[in-house]
């Protein structure tokens, strides 16, 4: 009441005065209401037609983008994708595109910095560790291609996540067959096939990269795996030929090469790979005549170690024969054969297995050390030395 | 502002003012808080109309530049040469024939309407602002929208607050209120506008217009948020520091910043001038050719230098491009904003200002990735900071680069790098340039503003500066005036300090004792001969006017010690104030 009595009384045309300015200001502030409501609709209409336009341009140049990618044109997909990524800056799977662009037109520094920014704020995304990978290998950076594709195995996939993970995989395992790391390639290769569905593509891969990795046992053994389904893969045929045949199991060997030559896709293939299987048949054929199979009869097996012998002696006589000085290895061996009686015959052999044994020890010994010391033999001495090298597996099933 | 410019506004400001006397209203006696109330409520509007025409004027930059130079300009297209020079013809002929009040950036040209012309800025030329930066900007000239927001901001509270026939002095203050409405909506950072009208174009914390500015400038903000979303205006990758080593590379980047920063203003205040000063005629092709050169670097290879450039400030916060193209945009970009500001394009600087400080932020962190790999940061990260650096070293707004990168990238952690870069490129920019670029440009244009830097760093005279120590006599209030006498005529002093028992003060000047002395008898305590008014009491933080209004009255004004109390730290005499002022 204090503050009401302290205000100054108005006269009549001053409170009309005052009237008329409350009437005024209303007007103005209603108008200006007004002007703001009228504002935002404009503001509106543009900023929509504005953002639909936006959308179908990113959409547009996403497609050109894509499709020069495809094309193998990537200097246009990058002017493309960034084009794309001025319309819509969020758009995740683009920058990733335009970081492949870039680095599929050698601008590798340029794709390295846009994945590494992209890593800090996905630093668990499995394609975004797969591309630095890629170009880390490419920079020769090999510990730090590893391990990026460790990081994109151990990463988030969209979608189809398994499947990526085993490709990525895969291709971490030629890496580093590249790079002659084949104990690594091995593991990662156990590791894919432990999680491989059974699919005879994905066994044909897995046994291509472990036969590449020098791991002929479990080469065979995918490779057979393969071979369980029909129809029956020529792929599968050939790869478990030629690793029963580098595991020395040629009778394995002669048995899958005979199924190789006779499957209908054979003949489709090259003719040096057709020349190719046809020795190789040929040579497990010749080898499975030589042995001296426990499975022949005495005198048989007997035969075959007589001939085995002459076949060594001659190498040995040929190989000494070429050297003015001979070496002590060979002296050694030219010893060991003395020892032995000079003329054997059948019975002599058919009767004394420690002595056919000795022999077939002495043969493969020869072979050896002749290899080592007058080069790489020929012929039947070929064949033995194929032998000496898993006299034991040569039967194996 | 150009002479016909200035004619138009005093014309207009002096037919305002009579409009105004014509109806004898006593506003004090009918409506005495209507400025008050209607200040707050207009603040808001002012907000909302600015928002709404920083966005139409945003997307119509945006729209000009798809329509004119097409959704993705790449080097080698015609229209690149051809789109800015004859853009830049027919924005200078707007210019010089309908619009001149649109030349420039905005920011000296608000603060001309606050202190020249009492906050007005014509509506013409708010029209002529949108209009000619939107075509200039959106054609390719490399300029930015921000600094012709401020303006815009500016001309809606200037126009609305006229509207409403509100006082001339609060007229003045919607000039600043519209501004930071403005910023606030082209940046979407309403701290930093706010920022950066009170270290630009206030130049102090004034609480009169404080709360008016952040309502403006927050509902600015919502109405640009509403539209573009809450994002901040770069996607901003995140931002660490790990190891304190790189703080380091930070501060290369403050160096890098401020002799940027020195060459950017160097070359502006070499070129305007000369631009400015040929023949009038030359006017109307001075933007074309800006725009010829500004789009052949675009046509022989570099269309990011062209517009804005904030999808390229965005590419380069995440590593797009590598070092040595980032050193050759920061570059290439100071000489293309040169020539098109220089040659009185409509457009602002801030933009291109933080293109160049990306870039070069951005170079410097690629240079660290590939060099020191084992460090943390990412390029992002520096060409954020980066951003900072250039505004402190350019716009001499250290304050505003500071929490403009804090507020951009909503990531507080980036604290120490931004800090210590800006700082660095201030400091350093400062001592190769003293004079900020904004008061470069106001002394080319032939007007004196007040410089804010120089406001901000004045160092304020406080009572301390001018104390002495007693040397009149000092008396209790009990003494009598014969003692009072003797004691004032050994010393020979003109005036006495005499302390009453209640601890209060009276300084007497030695004729005023006289005239008592010649009334009472000698022996009257002086305390029973003292009027009832007593010595003002004040403290050496004081400033030193505060004294000023006293010395009329008293002789000497004591000044205490405010944790002691009743402990006298020295007098100070109107002498003694008017030579410290005469030391400055």
């Amino acid at each position: 009441m204090a503050v009401l009595q302290l205000r100054p009384v108005l006269t009549p045309e001053e409170r009309q005065q005052k009237q008329k300015l409350i009437l005024r200001d209303a007007l103005a502030l209603f108008s200006l209401f007004a002007i703001a409501i009228v504002l935002f609709f404009v503001t509106y209409l543009l900023f929509h037609s504005f953002s639909v336009h936006r959308q179908q341009l990113a959409q547009r140049w996403l497609a050109r983008g894509d499709s020069a990618l495809h094309a193998g044109q990537p200097q246009v997909a990058i002017d493309a994708l960034r084009s794309a990524l001025a319309y819509a800056p969020d758009e995740e799977n683009l920058q990733i595109e335009l970081a492949e662009a870039l680095a599929a037109a050698g601008r590798t520094q340029e794709a390295v910095a846009y994945f590494n920014t992209l890593l800090e704020t996905q630093p668990g995304n499995g394609l975004i560790n797969l591309q630095l990978a890629r170009l880390a290998a490419r920079q020769g950076s090999e510990v730090l291609a590893i391990q990026y594709y460790q990081t994109a195995l151990d990463g988030t996939w969209e979608g189809d996540g398994y499947i990526r993970r085993r490709e990525v995989r895969l291709e971490l395992v030629r890496y580093l067959i590249d790079c002659k790391r084949y104990e690594q390639a091995r593991s990662q290769l156990l590791i894919a096939a432990g999680n491989a569905p059974d699919d005879p593509n994905i066994e044909i891969a897995v046994a291509g990269l472990l036969e590449q990795a020098q791991d002929p046992a479990n080469t065979l053994h995918f490779y057979k795996k393969a071979l369980q389904h029909r129809p029956v893969r020529l792929a599968a045929l050939e790869g478990a030929g030629r690793a029963a045949y580098a595991l020395s199991r040629y009778l394995q060997a002669k048995e899958l090469l005979e199924r190789t030559l006779n499957h209908p896709d054979f003949e489709k293939q090259p003719a040096d790979i057709q020349a190719q299987y046809r020795n190789m048949l040929a040579d497990a054929d010749h080898i499975l005549g030589l042995y001296p199979s426990s499975e022949l009869t005495v005198r048989a097996r007997a035969e075959r170690i007589l001939n085995a012998r002459r076949i060594a002696q001659e190498r040995l006589a040929s190989c000494l024969s070429g050297k003015t000085a001979i070496p002590p290895q060979l002296q050694t061996l030219a010893g060991q054969w003395q020892q032995q009686p000079a003329t054997l015959r059948l019975p002599q052999m058919e009767k004394d297995p420690e002595l056919e044994q000795t022999i077939m020890q002495l043969v493969y010994q020869t072979e050896q050390i002749t290899a080592q010391q007058c080069g790489a033999p020929t012929g039947d001495d070929a064949l033995l030395l194929k032998i000496a090298q898993a006299p034991e597996a040569i039967e194996l099933p | 502002m150009s002479a016909p410019s200035i004619q138009e506004a005093v014309k207009r400001v002096t037919a305002r003012v009579v409009r105004r006397e014509e109806p004898p209203l006593d506003m004090d006696k009918i409506a005495p808080t209507r400025d008050e109330r209607l200040f707050l409520v207009l603040s808001i509007f002012i907000g909302v109309l600015s928002g709404l025409l920083v966005v139409s004027f945003r997307i119509a930059i945006e729209w000009i530049k798809i329509l004119t130079l097409g959704s993705a300009p790449h080097a080698g297209q015609f229209r690149l040469l051809l789109v800015p020079a004859l853009a830049g013809l027919f924005v200078a002929a707007l210019v010089q024939l309908f619009f001149p009040g649109a030349r420039g950036s905005g920011v000296n040209q608000t603060k001309a309407a606050l202190y020249i012309y009492n906050g007005y800025i014509s509506f013409k030329t708010v029209i002529g602002k949108f209009i000619t930066s939107a075509l200039a900007i959106g054609c390719g000239h490399s300029l930015g929208p921000e600094d012709p927001s401020l303006q815009i901001g500016a001309g809606v509270a200037s126009i609305v607050a006229r509207r409403l026939n509100l006082s001339k002095q609060r007229l003045r203050l919607f000039a600043p209120i519209g501004a930071a409405a403005g910023l606030a909506a082209a940046f979407n950072a309403p701290i930093s506008a706010i920022l950066f009208v009170i270290e630009e174009v206030i130049g102090n914390w004034s609480a009169a217009v404080l709360g008016s500015i952040v309502l403006s400038a927050i509902s600015s903000v919502v109405v640009a948020r509403w539209f573009w979303g809450s994002e901040p205006m770069f996607r901003i990758p995140s931002v660490t520091l790990r190891d304190p080593r790189e703080l380091i590379a930070y501060a290369v980047l403050g160096i890098v910043g401020g002799f940027s920063a020195l060459v950017f203003s160097k070359a502006l205040g070499y070129l305007r001038p000369r631009l400015r000063a040929l023949p009038h005629w030359t006017h109307y092709f001075q933007s074309g050719v800006a725009g010829l050169l500004v789009g052949l670097i675009g046509f022989l290879g570099l269309p990011q230098v062209m517009g804005p450039g904030y999808e390229v400030i965005d590419q380069a916060m995440h590593g797009q491009f590598a070092w040595k193209l980032l050193i050759a945009l920061a570059l290439l970009k100071i000489l293309a904003t040169t020539l098109s500001f220089s040659s009185g394009t409509p457009g602002g600087m801030f933009a291109p200002t933080l293109f160049i400080g990306a870039m070069l932020g951005g170079s410097v962190g690629s240079f660290e990735k590939l060099f020191f790999p084992h460090l943390t940061g990412s390029v992002g990260s520096y060409a954020l900071v980066g951003m900072g650096v250039l505004f402190a070293g350019f716009l001499r707004a250290p304050l505003t680069s500071v929490f403009m990168v804090l507020e951009v990238s909503g990531n507080y952690s980036i604290i120490l790098p931004v800090i210590l870069a800006n700082m660095i490129a201030y400091l350093l920019s400062r001592g190769l340039q003293p004079t900020p670029i904004f008061e470069i440009f106001t002394h080319q244009d032939g007007l004196v503003l007040p410089s804010m830097e120089e406001e901000r760093e004045e160092s304020e005279l406080h009572l301390e500066d001018a104390l002495r120590a007693v040397d009149v006599p000092l008396i209790k209030g009990s003494e009598s005036i014969a003692e009072a006498a003797q004691a004032i005529s050994v010393v020979q002093a003109s005036a006495l300090l005499i302390h009453l028992w209640d601890g209060s003060w009276y300084a007497m000047r030695a004729e005023e004792l006289t005239s008592i002395g010649a009334t009472l008898t000698p022996d009257t305590p002086l305390e029973r001969a003292l009027p009832a008014e007593r010595a003002p009491i004040l403290f050496p933080d004081l400033p030193l006017d505060s004294a000023l209004p006293y010395f009329p009255r008293w002789p000497l004004v004591p000044v205490m010690n405010r944790a002691s109390k009743g402990t006298l730290e020295g007098i100070v005499t109107l002498e003694d104030v008017l030579r410290r002022y005469q030391r400055l």
